[in-house]
């Protein structure tokens, strides 16, 4: 049954990370004290944040590659809201609007259009991260230094601590409960597995479908400007540049948390497992001091091999067909030798 | 190596590869030549030579095309073949019959070497077939016409049938040619995505026609198909049968393979269970073949069934739930009907006669251009698909697997996938596994597992999950469009006897079928629609088969001279 | 005109590349040359290998996010071949041969291990990216001889010789796509996977060559990155993929396979470059390039699907064409063939 698989795969990625951290610990002690463990986490959890929404539009059958692009000009506009007076948590009021009414747009677009997600959201990723480098330039704001000057109260945000963990981390701990109850144990969560395996069925099931991928999308949005407003915090700066690189791992810890990039299967535990598992790759093989270029070679290869072995094992039935079939061909060539 | 040489002399061509290691001749028959070439290197086998129908020697029952021994295939543990044997001659048309997982399917894909069997034999025309794939099955003159049209939507309807044949004028000529001789009129140029359902599933027949076969598997080619394009495509399976060709006719539509076939087979749960010349058996035999334990009770009477479903209505017995007043829309006119609450009324016609799109429109799917519908006593014209199904209209679709069920999804979540989203923000659960289990057990539908995916369950078995679904939802206007498509015959009965008692509970009933039995076994009132528009009403004794089909084709004499 | 935009995209982004330079030949007369369009097509040249071969992946209904890693790898190659002392020829051949066995591992865990092509190729961008830091260990690679430079400069009526060489490998994937069998099994797998497999084409020998064929081209787009610029940045490639995409898109290559031209991705990822360098043209400030493309992006999208909707509007109107007439016009209808009294009707059931 599916549910149990998935339960089973989850275990498979905690026994994966429990495994990881240890061998990094075998080689690099201090890996192994909390304090790392926990504080490491505000170098990835970001990623984490905006995986977690990401996961209820994959099992939805829809795409988002526009999320980077949204982190960027949430960035960028809490600098620019800032700059322009408001208090700072009316900024991030604003901001998070901003991240939502992003994701609105995706979902609308798409629906209006019926065209592919992947595509559209290609289009707006173009489009908020113009916005994003046209605020930022037109606020004067070169590439990399940003918007800076803020308050101490804000990038004390992004360090502080909440129930001794890292606020970043507990925001990713609460978003977990969160989403985990809406997409596993709600109404729009079921909704949204039922889109995802077959859309023209749920049409004839009277599932409301424009409201379900709204709020999919806006949740991306959301998200994105969180995570924006976090990096801000933690940085000190507002950059339009930010985010950019959270798009692949972002969609890899989705994928390896069991989803199915179809659409119709997935979990928020998954992908939260599978983040954690990625983050601590990379930041282990800091520790150890391996070079920082081999990291993405060894998620890619990670991604890879983990999916092949899934589809081994879930096809195993044609491979063995082909397989007698070649096996035949090879016996036919040598009897007609 | 220099790849490759074409000769087109008038009837055959041969495809080689030079500087092959050896060449070795190969006589099937006396008038054709197969030559096989084989490198040391690549081990391609590369057949040559093109079955030419009409030049072969005249066609003798003697020959055999097709021959299945012992043949048996597995899937994930799960027999699907046992020992099946086969035989398929010259000039002879083979019906296939069985159930939904009988096996036809995956005999067919075996011939046509879709598949590699797990054990036994396959010799076509004399000679043992140890490696097949598509291509070597094309090459043997083996061609499968798919039960779905597998066209591509993108290309033009002639590229879709000339697929890596060579254009020359004299293939588009027997293009045209065969295209009349199935008296059709296709548009050549069109995108096949244009194409209605009936026309794809033609152009996939023109696929097989085109290409010469040898062998033809036809899979439940008439499915789509009116009665008239039905009677053209036997005129040319007649005219290749003479030719020499051996047919595989695939159909669950027993009248037409006395009408056509010469020997029948019926499989049942990978064996075979019917092995006969169409002149030795009747239908009975043939139907019980296919399902041994149904009881063919055709009686009408009342049900002693009793269903646990809780259904309630706001309706009294004979209130009219659903009126429909001159209701014109995308493939209908001027209808004009009533339901009352407790009644059933059939609605009879020919595929493409319009009914499906009326009932899409009465529940909200469609527009209308003109007319009204009424719901009790309002007027429901303007509301959306949701609100109409709020209110207790419920639609249950013609095709269960691609609108009606979540193939990949949970019992319980099928079942409650109509009225999930009534009951606040969260799921709840436990309520959910209670609700199907009353189901399962009220309907006798057979699991193996508590909670398991729509996908495993037997035809009959997922259509009584589309009913407990639809129940859900508390009907009080139920229309269900082909009710016992792909269901067998034993499960069959058990689902009139729902529908019944479905309606007794005061539920309007409206079942749409093209099974003229299925209608005058159920209905209280029967409507017949032919072309969009009404064809006439028969209610109580007067429903008959014979009253129905008068009317159907009967009616129609009248119109076309006013 | 909406059948014409439909079915002519080719042309349709022709027009809008001659409308685009019209227009900046407006703004400034200096611009109304025909060197304006030769030094877009110069810019153009890497994004335009790249949705070459994007183009053919698409087709057979697959998506390739790795190309922009492929190409870095390649440039790296390319490099350290010529540093190495490799004449010119073999050090290409060395980048050519990493780019299609790029594209051949990707094509293996597609069609073989039947993995999404989506997840496959995003496991390969950081594992080709990986590989490429891995090479230089994070370094640019300069001082590349002169030989590999000269390449893009060299000229022959205002186009270089690499430039030459696109325009035949277009004219080439054009022929070989329209009329040969081989290349029309591409539309075929994109098309209907399962019928073109019953069909007897070889659907997976088909898809990893069109990865292979991708492969290439990124490697030929690394190498013509490589001459243009001079040197190999850390960065090279990073981001292109999606870019290639977009430019297929606009071109009319569908992500849905089956769809599109060679041609039409060739004219997309020009127009894309040409959008760009207008913007420099105009002296816009940098910062609108991507907010303008978007919007282009956006705006072709939302026609496209809009167009898409209509259209399939009509053909079910035209359908329907003869229920929409009022009930007066009853007797105006035509009589059908297929009314006619069926004549084997001995069975009792109706189809």
């Amino acid at each position: 049954m599916k549910l149990r698989q998935l339960a089973n795969w989850e275990g498979a990625l905690a026994g994966l990370i429990v495994v990881e951290i240890l061998i990094f610990g075998a080689i690099n002690p201090s890996m192994l004290s909390l304090n790392v463990l926990l504080y490491s986490t505000s170098d990835f959890i970001y990623i984490g944040i905006v995986a977690l929404p990401l996961t209820l539009v994959i099992v939805s059958g829809g795409m988002d590659i526009s999320l980077g692009s949204t982190i960027g000009l949430s960035a960028i506009a809490m600098g620019v809201l800032f700059k322009l007076g408001l208090p700072i948590e009316l900024c991030m009021f604003l901001t998070i609007c901003i991240g939502a009414l992003c994701g609105l747009i995706n979902a609308l677009l798409i629906i209006y259009t019926g065209v592919n997600p992947l595509v559209i959201t290609l289009g707006t990723m173009y489009l908020y991260g113009g916005s994003a480098l046209l605020l930022s330039g037109m606020s004067g704001a070169t590439g990399y230094e940003g918007i800076g000057g803020f308050p101490n109260s804000f990038t004390d945000i992004a360090n502080g601590m909440v129930f001794g963990l890292p606020f970043p981390l507990f925001l990713f701990i609460v978003a977990i409960g969160l989403l985990a109850m809406i997409l596993h144990r709600s109404a729009i969560g079921r909704n949204l597995f039922l889109i995802g395996q077959n859309d023209r069925v749920a049409k004839y099931s009277g599932i409301p479908i424009t409201s379900t991928l709204c709020f999919a999308y806006s949740m991306v949005g959301i998200c994105a400007a969180i995570s924006g407003i976090l990096l801000v915090s933690y940085f000190g700066s507002a950059r339009s540049d930010l985010g950019i690189s959270f798009l692949m791992p972002a969609i890899t810890a989705v994928v390896l948390g069991g989803a199915n990039i179809y659409g119709g299967a997935g979990s928020i535990f998954g992908t939260a497992l599978a983040a954690l598992l990625v983050g601590y790759m990379q930041q282990g093989l800091q520790m150890v001091g391996v070079p920082n270029q081999i990291s993405s070679a060894l998620s890619g290869g990670l991604l890879i091999i983990v999916v092949v072995a899934r589809s081994i094992v879930s096809h195993r039935d044609v491979l063995l067909d082909k397989w007698s079939r070649i096996l035949s061909t090879y016996q036919l060539a040598k009897e007609t030798k | 190596m220099i790849v490759g040489m074409f000769f087109n002399n008038s009837h055959n061509y041969y495809h080689f590869v030079t500087g092959a290691q050896e060449i070795t001749k190969y006589n099937a028959y006396d008038s054709e030549q197969l030559i096989i070439q084989k490198t040391n290197v690549h081990n391609r086998v590369v057949f040559g030579g093109k079955m030419d129908v009409s030049s072969s020697t005249t066609p003798s029952p003697d020959r055999e095309l097709v021959r299945v021994q012992s043949v048996s295939k597995q899937f994930s543990g799960v027999e699907i073949l046992k020992d099946i044997n086969f035989l398929l001659r010259e000039g002879q048309v083979h019906a296939l019959l069985g159930g939904n997982g009988a096996g036809k399917s995956t005999l067919m894909k075996i011939i046509a070497g879709l598949l590699q069997p797990d054990g036994g034999e396959i010799t076509i025309r004399g000679k043992a077939i140890k490696h097949f794939s598509p291509s070597t099955a094309h090459k043997l003159g083996i061609y499968l016409v798919p039960q779905e049209p597998l066209l591509f939507p993108n290309l033009s309807v002639r590229e879709n049938i000339l697929f890596h044949l060579p254009k020359t004028q004299e293939m588009e000529l027997k293009l045209t040619q065969t295209l009349q001789a199935l008296n059709c009129s296709l548009d050549l140029d069109s995108q096949a995505n244009t194409l209605e359902v009936a026309d794809q599933q033609i152009v996939e027949i023109m696929r097989g026609l085109i290409r010469d076969s040898k062998v033809l598997i036809l899979d439940e080619p008439t499915a789509s198909l009116t009665p008239k394009e039905t009677q053209h495509l036997f005129a040319q399976m007649r005219k290749l049968k003479a030719a020499g060709v051996g047919l595989i006719f695939i159909s669950h539509k027993i009248p037409e393979i006395f009408e056509i076939a010469d020997n029948v087979t019926v499989m049942r749960d990978g064996c075979i269970a019917l092995n006969e010349p169409i002149h030795a058996v009747n239908s009975n035999q043939v139907i019980s073949a296919i399902a041994p334990q149904c009881k063919i009770d055709r009686s009408k009477q009342e049900n002693g069934k009793s269903y646990d479903f809780q259904l309630t209505t706001q309706f009294h017995t004979a209130d009219v739930v659903l009126s429909v007043d001159n209701l014109t829309g995308e493939g209908f006119k001027n209808i004009s009907l009533e339901v009352k609450a407790g009644q059933i009324l059939g609605l009879a016609g020919v595929v493409g006669a319009g009914r499906t799109e009326l009932a899409e429109t009465i529940c909200g799917i469609r527009k209308p251009y003109n007319g009204h519908i009424q719901f009790g006593s309002q007027e429901i014209s303007k509301l959306t698909f949701s609100e109409r199904l709020q209110k207790g209209i419920v639609y249950l679709p013609e095709d269960r697997q691609s609108s009606g069920l979540f193939l990949d999804a949970p019992l319980s979540w099928n079942v409650r996938s109509m009225v999930h989203n009534r009951f606040g923000f969260w799921l709840k659960s436990p309520l959910e596994l209670k609700r199907l289990n009353s189901y399962i057990d009220a309907m006798a539908i057979r699991t193996t597992e508590k909670d398991q995916l729509v996908r495993t369950l037997s035809g009959g078995n997922q259509q009584k999950v589309l009913i407990a679904k639809c129940l859900e939802a508390t009907p009080q206007l139920l229309i269900i469009d082909e009710p016992t498509r792909g269901v067998d015959v034993s499960a069959r009965y058990e689902i009139y006897e729902i529908i019944r008692f479905i309606a007794s509970k005061n539920v309007a009933v409206v079942v749409i079928s093209s099974d003229l039995d299925e209608v005058e076994l159920l209905s209280d009132i029967v409507f017949v629609l032919h072309q969009g528009e009404q064809s006439g009403q028969l209610v109580g004794e007067k429903i008959s088969v014979e009253n129905i089909m008068n009317i159907a084709f009967g009616g129609d004499k009248e119109t076309n001279h006013a | 005109m909406l059948s014409f935009i439909k079915n002519n995209r080719e042309s349709t982004v022709l027009i809008a590349i001659l409308i685009l330079f019209l227009f900046i030949s407006l703004a400034d007369s200096n611009y109304f040359h025909i060197q304006t369009l030769t030094m877009v097509f110069s810019s153009a040249q890497v994004l335009i290998l790249l949705a070459i071969g994007a183009s053919m992946v698409m087709l057979t209904r697959n998506i390739d996010v790795s190309v922009g890693s492929t190409m870095g790898l390649s440039a790296v190659a390319v490099a350290t071949a010529l540093n190495a002392g490799f004449p010119l020829p073999i050090a290409v051949l060395i980048a050519l041969c990493v780019g299609a066995a790029c594209g051949f591992l990707n094509g293996v865990l597609v069609a073989i291990g039947k993995i999404p092509a989506i997840v496959a190729t995003l496991g390969t961008l950081g594992l080709f990216r990986g590989l490429m830091l891995l090479w230089t260990g994070g370094k640019w690679i300069e001082g590349l001889p002169n030989s590999i430079k000269n390449l893009s400069s060299s000229d022959f009526l205002g186009i270089s010789y690499f430039g030459w060489i696109i325009v035949l490998i277009t004219a080439g994937f054009a022929f070989m796509l329209t009329k040969t069998h081989f290349g029309r099994n591409f539309y075929a797998v994109g098309d209907n996977l399962q019928g073109a497999r019953q069909l007897g084409v070889k659907v997976d020998m088909t898809r990893i060559i069109a990865f292979t064929l991708n492969g290439t081209m990124a490697a030929m787009a690394g190498i013509v990155f490589t001459s243009q610029i001079g040197f190999v940045p850390n960065t090279t490639g990073n981001g292109l993929e999606m870019k290639a995409i977009a430019a297929c898109v606009l071109g009319g290559v569908s992500l849905l396979g089956g769809v599109g031209t060679v041609i039409g991705a060739v004219l997309g990822a020009f127009f894309l470059t040409q959008i760009d360098s207008v913007l420099v043209l105009m002296r816009l400030p940098a910062w609108w390039n991507d907010f303008i493309a978007g919007l282009v992006l956006l705006s072709v999208l939302v026609f496209d699907g809009r167009l898409r909707i209509s259209i399939e509007k009509a053909i079910k109107a035209q359908r329907y064409a003869r229920f929409r007439a009022d009930a007066t016009n009853e007797n105006d209808d035509k009589p059908e063939s297929s009314s006619s009294i069926s004549t084997g009707a001995k069975g009792r059931e109706l189809l």
